[in-house]
Protein backbone atom coordinates (compact mmCIF):
# COMPACT_ATOMS: atom_id res chain seq x y z
CA UNK A 1 0.00 0.00 0.00
CA UNK A 2 1.57 3.26 -1.06
CA UNK A 3 1.10 6.66 0.55
CA UNK A 4 -1.84 7.63 -1.67
CA UNK A 5 -3.76 4.45 -0.92
CA UNK A 6 -3.03 4.95 2.76
CA UNK A 7 -4.44 8.46 2.59
CA UNK A 8 -7.52 7.21 0.72
CA UNK A 9 -8.09 4.46 3.29
CA UNK A 10 -7.79 7.01 6.09
CA UNK A 11 -10.34 9.31 4.41
CA UNK A 12 -12.76 6.45 3.72
CA UNK A 13 -12.58 5.12 7.28
CA UNK A 14 -13.04 8.63 8.68
CA UNK A 15 -16.03 9.19 6.38
CA UNK A 16 -17.60 5.88 7.36
CA UNK A 17 -17.21 6.73 11.03
CA UNK A 18 -19.16 9.95 10.39
CA UNK A 19 -21.93 7.93 8.74
CA UNK A 20 -21.94 5.43 11.61
CA UNK A 21 -22.11 8.19 14.22
CA UNK A 22 -24.81 9.99 12.24
CA UNK A 23 -26.91 6.84 11.96
CA UNK A 24 -26.57 6.06 15.66
CA UNK A 25 -27.56 9.65 16.42
CA UNK A 26 -30.54 9.46 14.09
CA UNK A 27 -31.76 6.31 15.83
CA UNK A 28 -30.98 7.26 19.42
CA UNK A 29 -31.48 11.02 19.78
CA UNK A 30 -34.80 12.03 21.33
CA UNK A 31 -36.22 14.81 19.11
CA UNK A 32 -36.32 15.93 15.50
CA UNK A 33 -33.80 18.75 15.78
CA UNK A 34 -31.04 16.74 17.44
CA UNK A 35 -31.65 13.85 15.04
CA UNK A 36 -31.22 16.25 12.14
CA UNK A 37 -28.09 17.57 13.80
CA UNK A 38 -26.63 14.05 13.79
CA UNK A 39 -27.84 13.25 10.29
CA UNK A 40 -26.51 16.36 8.56
CA UNK A 41 -22.99 15.73 9.82
CA UNK A 42 -23.01 12.38 8.03
CA UNK A 43 -24.43 13.95 4.89
CA UNK A 44 -21.95 16.82 4.76
CA UNK A 45 -18.64 15.83 6.30
CA UNK A 46 -19.04 12.06 5.93
CA UNK A 47 -19.85 12.26 2.23
CA UNK A 48 -17.05 14.80 1.66
CA UNK A 49 -14.50 12.48 3.28
CA UNK A 50 -15.73 9.48 1.28
CA UNK A 51 -15.76 11.41 -1.99
CA UNK A 52 -12.25 12.72 -1.23
CA UNK A 53 -11.05 9.19 -0.52
CA UNK A 54 -12.55 7.90 -3.76
CA UNK A 55 -11.14 10.88 -5.66
CA UNK A 56 -7.65 10.11 -4.36
CA UNK A 57 -8.10 6.46 -5.36
CA UNK A 58 -9.44 7.36 -8.82
CA UNK A 59 -6.25 9.25 -9.64
CA UNK A 60 -7.91 11.28 -12.41
CA UNK A 61 -8.94 14.89 -12.14
CA UNK A 62 -12.10 14.29 -14.17
CA UNK A 63 -13.40 11.61 -11.81
CA UNK A 64 -12.41 13.68 -8.80
CA UNK A 65 -14.30 16.65 -10.26
CA UNK A 66 -17.42 14.53 -10.80
CA UNK A 67 -17.19 13.25 -7.21
CA UNK A 68 -16.98 16.85 -6.07
CA UNK A 69 -20.18 17.61 -8.03
CA UNK A 70 -21.87 14.59 -6.40
CA UNK A 71 -20.94 15.98 -3.00
CA UNK A 72 -22.14 19.50 -3.84
CA UNK A 73 -25.49 18.22 -5.14
CA UNK A 74 -26.03 15.89 -2.18
CA UNK A 75 -25.18 18.73 0.19
CA UNK A 76 -27.59 21.11 -1.51
CA UNK A 77 -30.44 18.58 -1.27
CA UNK A 78 -29.55 17.54 2.29
CA UNK A 79 -29.25 21.14 3.49
CA UNK A 80 -32.59 22.23 2.10
CA UNK A 81 -34.49 19.13 3.21
CA UNK A 82 -33.00 19.35 6.71
CA UNK A 83 -33.97 23.02 6.79
CA UNK A 84 -37.55 22.22 5.74
CA UNK A 85 -37.93 19.33 8.20
CA UNK A 86 -36.55 21.49 11.01
CA UNK A 87 -38.90 24.33 10.09
CA UNK A 88 -41.85 21.96 10.06
CA UNK A 89 -40.83 20.38 13.37
CA UNK A 90 -40.59 23.84 14.95
CA UNK A 91 -43.94 24.92 13.49
CA UNK A 92 -45.70 21.76 14.67
CA UNK A 93 -43.91 22.09 18.00
CA UNK A 94 -43.84 18.31 18.14
CA UNK A 95 -40.57 16.66 18.96
CA UNK A 96 -41.48 13.59 16.85
CA UNK A 97 -40.45 13.25 13.23
CA UNK A 98 -43.53 13.13 10.98
CA UNK A 99 -44.89 9.67 10.31
CA UNK A 100 -43.86 8.17 13.63
CA UNK A 101 -47.33 8.12 15.09
CA UNK A 102 -49.80 5.31 14.62
CA UNK A 103 -51.08 5.89 11.12
CA UNK A 104 -52.71 2.78 9.73
CA UNK A 105 -55.25 4.21 7.33
CA UNK B 1 -14.43 -9.01 0.47
CA UNK B 2 -16.66 -8.63 -2.58
CA UNK B 3 -18.51 -11.80 -1.56
CA UNK B 4 -19.18 -10.17 1.82
CA UNK B 5 -20.67 -7.12 0.06
CA UNK B 6 -22.83 -9.33 -2.17
CA UNK B 7 -24.06 -11.32 0.84
CA UNK B 8 -24.79 -8.09 2.69
CA UNK B 9 -26.86 -6.77 -0.24
CA UNK B 10 -28.70 -10.07 -0.74
CA UNK B 11 -29.54 -10.39 2.96
CA UNK B 12 -30.50 -6.74 3.10
CA UNK B 13 -32.90 -7.18 0.17
CA UNK B 14 -34.73 -10.06 1.83
CA UNK B 15 -34.94 -8.26 5.18
CA UNK B 16 -36.11 -5.00 3.55
CA UNK B 17 -38.73 -6.80 1.46
CA UNK B 18 -40.03 -8.51 4.60
CA UNK B 19 -40.03 -5.25 6.53
CA UNK B 20 -41.86 -3.45 3.71
CA UNK B 21 -44.65 -6.04 3.94
CA UNK B 22 -45.01 -6.56 7.69
CA UNK B 23 -43.71 -3.22 9.01
CA UNK B 24 -45.86 -1.77 11.76
CA UNK B 25 -47.31 1.15 9.85
CA UNK B 26 -48.02 2.01 6.24
CA UNK B 27 -45.52 4.88 6.35
CA UNK B 28 -42.81 2.53 7.57
CA UNK B 29 -43.65 0.08 4.82
CA UNK B 30 -43.30 2.79 2.16
CA UNK B 31 -39.93 3.92 3.52
CA UNK B 32 -38.75 0.30 3.56
CA UNK B 33 -39.92 -0.10 -0.04
CA UNK B 34 -37.89 2.94 -1.12
CA UNK B 35 -34.79 1.65 0.66
CA UNK B 36 -35.45 -1.74 -0.95
CA UNK B 37 -35.44 -0.05 -4.38
CA UNK B 38 -32.12 1.67 -3.68
CA UNK B 39 -30.57 -1.58 -2.43
CA UNK B 40 -31.92 -3.33 -5.52
CA UNK B 41 -30.17 -0.69 -7.64
CA UNK B 42 -26.94 -1.52 -5.80
CA UNK B 43 -27.52 -5.19 -6.56
CA UNK B 44 -28.01 -4.48 -10.29
CA UNK B 45 -24.84 -2.36 -10.29
CA UNK B 46 -22.94 -5.24 -8.66
CA UNK B 47 -24.32 -7.59 -11.31
CA UNK B 48 -22.91 -5.35 -14.04
CA UNK B 49 -26.24 -3.94 -15.24
CA UNK B 50 -25.93 -0.16 -14.90
CA UNK B 51 -29.01 0.38 -17.11
CA UNK B 52 -31.20 -1.60 -14.76
CA UNK B 53 -29.54 -0.02 -11.72
CA UNK B 54 -30.41 3.46 -13.00
CA UNK B 55 -33.95 2.50 -13.93
CA UNK B 56 -34.50 0.85 -10.55
CA UNK B 57 -33.13 3.83 -8.62
CA UNK B 58 -35.01 6.42 -10.70
CA UNK B 59 -38.32 4.64 -11.25
CA UNK B 60 -38.44 1.83 -8.66
CA UNK B 61 -37.22 3.85 -5.70
CA UNK B 62 -37.60 7.49 -6.78
CA UNK B 63 -40.82 7.96 -8.73
CA UNK B 64 -42.69 4.99 -7.24
CA UNK B 65 -41.61 6.14 -3.79
CA UNK B 66 -42.96 9.63 -4.50
CA UNK B 67 -46.25 8.17 -5.81
CA UNK B 68 -46.63 5.94 -2.73
CA UNK B 69 -45.87 8.88 -0.43
CA UNK B 70 -48.44 11.14 -2.08
CA UNK B 71 -51.00 8.32 -2.01
CA UNK B 72 -50.29 7.86 1.68
CA UNK B 73 -50.63 11.59 2.28
CA UNK B 74 -53.99 11.64 0.45
CA UNK B 75 -55.22 8.66 2.43
CA UNK B 76 -54.47 10.56 5.63
CA UNK B 77 -56.00 13.76 4.25
CA UNK B 78 -59.17 11.80 3.49
CA UNK B 79 -59.26 10.85 7.15
CA UNK B 80 -58.97 7.17 6.37
CA UNK B 81 -57.51 6.55 9.77
CA UNK B 82 -59.41 3.36 10.52
CA UNK B 83 -57.63 0.01 10.48
CA UNK B 84 -58.20 -2.08 7.37
CA UNK B 85 -60.89 -4.71 7.83
CA UNK B 86 -59.32 -8.10 8.49
CA UNK B 87 -61.44 -10.94 7.27
CA UNK B 88 -60.34 -14.59 7.39
CA UNK B 89 -61.32 -14.98 3.72
CA UNK B 90 -58.94 -12.17 2.77
CA UNK B 91 -56.15 -13.72 4.76
CA UNK B 92 -56.67 -17.08 3.04
CA UNK B 93 -56.71 -15.48 -0.40
CA UNK B 94 -53.60 -13.48 0.47
CA UNK B 95 -51.86 -16.64 1.64
CA UNK B 96 -52.75 -18.43 -1.58
CA UNK B 97 -51.64 -15.55 -3.78
CA UNK B 98 -48.42 -15.25 -1.77
CA UNK B 99 -47.65 -18.96 -2.13
CA UNK B 100 -48.36 -18.88 -5.87
CA UNK B 101 -46.09 -15.85 -6.26
CA UNK B 102 -43.34 -17.63 -4.31
CA UNK B 103 -43.67 -20.69 -6.59
CA UNK B 104 -43.56 -18.45 -9.66
CA UNK B 105 -40.46 -16.60 -8.44
CA UNK B 106 -38.76 -19.90 -7.58
CA UNK B 107 -39.54 -21.29 -11.06
CA UNK B 108 -38.20 -18.16 -12.77
CA UNK B 109 -35.12 -18.35 -10.58
CA UNK B 110 -34.53 -22.00 -11.46
CA UNK B 111 -35.02 -21.22 -15.15
CA UNK B 112 -32.56 -18.33 -14.88
CA UNK B 113 -29.97 -20.56 -13.24
CA UNK B 114 -30.32 -23.06 -16.07
CA UNK B 115 -30.50 -20.46 -18.84
CA UNK B 116 -27.76 -19.89 -21.38
CA UNK B 117 -25.49 -17.02 -20.36
CA UNK B 118 -24.97 -13.79 -22.32
CA UNK B 119 -22.76 -15.72 -24.74
CA UNK B 120 -25.78 -17.79 -25.77
CA UNK B 121 -27.74 -17.65 -29.00
CA UNK B 122 -29.72 -14.45 -28.39
CA UNK B 123 -26.68 -12.66 -26.97
CA UNK B 124 -24.55 -13.67 -29.96
CA UNK B 125 -27.20 -12.63 -32.46
CA UNK B 126 -27.47 -9.28 -30.69
CA UNK B 127 -23.71 -8.75 -30.66
CA UNK B 128 -23.57 -9.51 -34.41
CA UNK B 129 -26.53 -7.31 -35.36
CA UNK B 130 -25.78 -4.34 -33.11
CA UNK B 131 -22.89 -2.68 -35.05
CA UNK B 132 -25.10 -2.32 -38.15
CA UNK B 133 -27.59 -0.20 -36.16
CA UNK B 134 -25.02 2.43 -35.18
CA UNK B 135 -25.91 1.95 -31.49
CA UNK B 136 -23.33 1.03 -28.89
CA UNK B 137 -25.63 0.15 -26.02
CA UNK B 138 -27.15 -3.32 -26.52
CA UNK B 139 -29.97 -2.50 -24.07
CA UNK B 140 -31.16 0.41 -26.23
CA UNK B 141 -30.78 -1.82 -29.29
CA UNK B 142 -33.07 -4.44 -27.78
CA UNK B 143 -35.57 -1.88 -26.45
CA UNK B 144 -35.97 0.26 -29.56
CA UNK B 145 -35.00 -2.00 -32.48
CA UNK B 146 -34.96 -5.74 -31.83
CA UNK B 147 -37.82 -6.15 -29.34
CA UNK B 148 -39.51 -2.81 -29.86
CA UNK B 149 -43.07 -4.14 -29.78
CA UNK B 150 -42.55 -4.82 -26.05
CA UNK B 151 -41.33 -1.27 -25.49
CA UNK B 152 -44.19 0.23 -27.49
CA UNK B 153 -46.64 -1.72 -25.35
CA UNK B 154 -44.88 -0.55 -22.18
CA UNK B 155 -45.41 3.07 -23.21
CA UNK B 156 -49.02 2.29 -24.11
CA UNK B 157 -49.53 0.61 -20.71
CA UNK B 158 -48.25 3.75 -18.97
CA UNK B 159 -50.73 5.85 -20.96
CA UNK B 160 -53.53 3.39 -20.13
CA UNK B 161 -52.58 3.53 -16.45
CA UNK B 162 -52.91 7.31 -16.49
CA UNK B 163 -56.26 7.20 -18.30
CA UNK B 164 -57.49 4.60 -15.80
CA UNK B 165 -56.37 6.75 -12.87
CA UNK B 166 -58.32 9.68 -14.37
CA UNK B 167 -61.37 7.46 -14.69
CA UNK B 168 -61.44 6.49 -11.02
CA UNK B 169 -60.33 9.77 -9.50
CA UNK B 170 -62.33 12.96 -9.16
CA UNK B 171 -60.64 16.32 -9.11
CA UNK B 172 -61.69 16.99 -5.53
CA UNK B 173 -59.12 14.49 -4.32
CA UNK B 174 -56.30 16.07 -6.26
CA UNK B 175 -54.81 17.82 -3.26
CA UNK B 176 -51.13 18.23 -2.59
CA UNK B 177 -49.37 18.90 0.70
CA UNK B 178 -49.07 22.59 1.42
CA UNK B 179 -45.80 23.76 -0.17
CA UNK B 180 -43.27 25.70 1.90
CA UNK B 181 -43.97 29.43 1.87
CA UNK B 182 -42.95 31.10 -1.39
CA UNK B 183 -40.44 33.24 0.48
CA UNK B 184 -38.94 30.32 2.39
CA UNK B 185 -35.18 30.63 2.18
CA UNK B 186 -33.21 27.96 0.29
CA UNK B 187 -36.22 26.45 -1.49
CA UNK B 188 -35.92 28.90 -4.36
CA UNK B 189 -32.21 28.18 -4.64
CA UNK B 190 -32.87 24.43 -4.67
CA UNK B 191 -35.48 24.75 -7.41
CA UNK B 192 -33.29 27.14 -9.40
CA UNK B 193 -30.45 24.62 -9.39
CA UNK B 194 -32.28 21.29 -9.58
CA UNK B 195 -35.04 22.02 -12.12
CA UNK B 196 -32.69 22.99 -14.99
CA UNK B 197 -30.31 20.25 -13.88
CA UNK B 198 -33.09 17.66 -14.19
CA UNK B 199 -33.69 18.71 -17.80
CA UNK B 200 -29.96 18.67 -18.54
CA UNK B 201 -29.45 15.23 -16.97
CA UNK B 202 -32.52 13.85 -18.76
CA UNK B 203 -31.26 15.01 -22.16
CA UNK B 204 -27.79 13.69 -21.36
CA UNK B 205 -29.19 10.30 -20.33
CA UNK B 206 -31.23 10.16 -23.54
CA UNK B 207 -28.26 11.02 -25.74
CA UNK B 208 -25.83 8.79 -23.85
CA UNK B 209 -28.34 5.94 -24.01
CA UNK B 210 -27.38 5.12 -27.58
CA UNK B 211 -23.81 4.24 -26.62
CA UNK B 212 -23.65 4.10 -22.82
CA UNK B 213 -26.04 3.13 -20.01
CA UNK B 214 -29.11 5.36 -20.13
CA UNK B 215 -32.21 5.77 -22.26
CA UNK B 216 -35.73 7.07 -22.46
CA UNK B 217 -37.08 5.44 -19.28
CA UNK B 218 -34.30 6.77 -17.05
CA UNK B 219 -34.45 10.17 -18.73
CA UNK B 220 -38.25 10.32 -18.36
CA UNK B 221 -37.99 9.43 -14.68
CA UNK B 222 -35.46 12.23 -14.11
CA UNK B 223 -37.77 14.69 -15.90
CA UNK B 224 -40.64 13.49 -13.72
CA UNK B 225 -38.50 13.98 -10.61
CA UNK B 226 -37.94 17.58 -11.69
CA UNK B 227 -41.71 18.02 -12.12
CA UNK B 228 -42.43 16.50 -8.70
CA UNK B 229 -39.88 18.87 -7.17
CA UNK B 230 -41.54 21.89 -8.82
CA UNK B 231 -44.90 20.70 -7.55
CA UNK B 232 -43.76 20.12 -3.95
CA UNK B 233 -42.03 23.50 -3.97
CA UNK B 234 -45.28 25.18 -5.01
CA UNK B 235 -44.09 26.24 -8.48
CA UNK B 236 -46.44 23.91 -10.37
CA UNK B 237 -50.03 23.11 -9.43
CA UNK B 238 -52.70 20.58 -10.41
CA UNK B 239 -55.27 21.98 -12.84
CA UNK B 240 -58.70 20.64 -13.75
CA UNK B 241 -58.10 20.89 -17.49
CA UNK B 242 -55.46 19.30 -19.66
CA UNK B 243 -53.88 21.79 -22.04
CA UNK B 244 -53.12 20.96 -25.67
CA UNK B 245 -49.37 20.85 -25.09
CA UNK B 246 -49.75 18.44 -22.19
CA UNK B 247 -52.07 16.22 -24.22
CA UNK B 248 -49.50 16.03 -27.00
CA UNK B 249 -46.80 15.26 -24.43
CA UNK B 250 -48.92 12.45 -22.95
CA UNK B 251 -49.46 10.62 -26.23
CA UNK B 252 -46.19 11.61 -27.99
CA UNK B 253 -44.37 8.37 -27.17
CA UNK B 254 -47.18 6.06 -28.31
CA UNK B 255 -48.00 8.12 -31.41
CA UNK B 256 -44.43 8.69 -32.64
CA UNK B 257 -43.37 5.10 -31.93
CA UNK B 258 -46.34 3.48 -33.62
CA UNK B 259 -46.32 6.16 -36.35
CA UNK B 260 -42.75 5.36 -37.36
CA UNK B 261 -43.60 1.66 -37.30
CA UNK B 262 -46.72 2.12 -39.46
CA UNK B 263 -44.94 4.39 -41.97
CA UNK B 264 -42.30 1.71 -42.40
CA UNK B 265 -45.07 -0.82 -42.99
CA UNK B 266 -46.57 1.46 -45.64
CA UNK B 267 -43.14 1.71 -47.29
CA UNK B 268 -43.05 -2.06 -47.63
CA UNK B 269 -40.80 -2.75 -44.64
CA UNK B 270 -41.78 -5.01 -41.75
CA UNK B 271 -44.00 -3.43 -39.06
CA UNK B 272 -41.98 -1.37 -36.55
CA UNK B 273 -38.79 -1.58 -38.60
CA UNK B 274 -36.55 1.30 -37.48
CA UNK B 275 -35.12 3.27 -40.43
CA UNK B 276 -31.99 4.54 -38.68
CA UNK B 277 -30.31 6.02 -35.63
CA UNK B 278 -32.17 9.30 -36.11
CA UNK B 279 -35.45 7.38 -35.67
CA UNK B 280 -34.12 5.84 -32.46
CA UNK B 281 -33.43 9.32 -31.09
CA UNK B 282 -36.81 10.60 -32.30
CA UNK B 283 -38.71 7.71 -30.68
CA UNK B 284 -36.68 7.91 -27.46
CA UNK B 285 -37.23 11.67 -27.18
CA UNK B 286 -40.99 11.27 -27.62
CA UNK B 287 -41.00 8.42 -25.09
CA UNK B 288 -39.02 10.48 -22.58
CA UNK B 289 -41.50 13.36 -22.83
CA UNK B 290 -44.49 11.02 -22.47
CA UNK B 291 -42.99 9.11 -19.54
CA UNK B 292 -42.08 12.34 -17.75
CA UNK B 293 -45.49 13.96 -18.32
CA UNK B 294 -47.45 10.82 -17.34
CA UNK B 295 -45.51 10.31 -14.12
CA UNK B 296 -45.86 13.97 -13.09
CA UNK B 297 -49.61 13.88 -13.79
CA UNK B 298 -49.98 10.63 -11.84
CA UNK B 299 -48.26 12.39 -8.93
CA UNK B 300 -50.45 15.46 -9.31
CA UNK B 301 -53.55 13.26 -9.49
CA UNK B 302 -55.09 15.81 -11.82
CA UNK B 303 -55.97 16.25 -15.48
CA UNK B 304 -53.58 19.10 -16.08
CA UNK B 305 -50.91 21.35 -14.66
CA UNK B 306 -50.68 25.09 -14.20
CA UNK B 307 -48.13 27.56 -12.97
CA UNK B 308 -50.72 29.56 -11.03
CA UNK B 309 -52.60 27.92 -8.17
CA UNK B 310 -56.29 27.06 -8.49
CA UNK B 311 -58.52 29.17 -6.30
Amino acid sequence: MNALEGLAALLLVAGSSFFLAGTVGLLRFPDALSRLHALTKADNVGLLLICSGLGVLAGSLQTAGMLLLVWLLAMLAATVSAHLIAGRALADDTPELPGEQDDTP
Amino acid sequence: MSLAIDLLIATGLVVLAWQALVGGSLFRGIVMFIVFGLTMALAWARLGSPDLAMAEAAIGAGVTGALLMIAYWRLRALGANRPAPRSPLRARVALGVGLLSAVLVAMIGLAAVGAIGPGGEAGQALAEALPATGLGNPITGVLVIFRNLDTLLEVAVLLAAYVASRAVMGDDKAALPLPPAQDAPLVGALVAVLAPLAVLVAIYLLKAGSQLPGGAFQAGAVLAAGGVLLMLAGRLHPAPLCGVGLRIALVAGTVVFSGVGLIMLALGQPLLAIPGTWAVYLIETAMMISIGATLVLLFAGSAGLTGTPRR
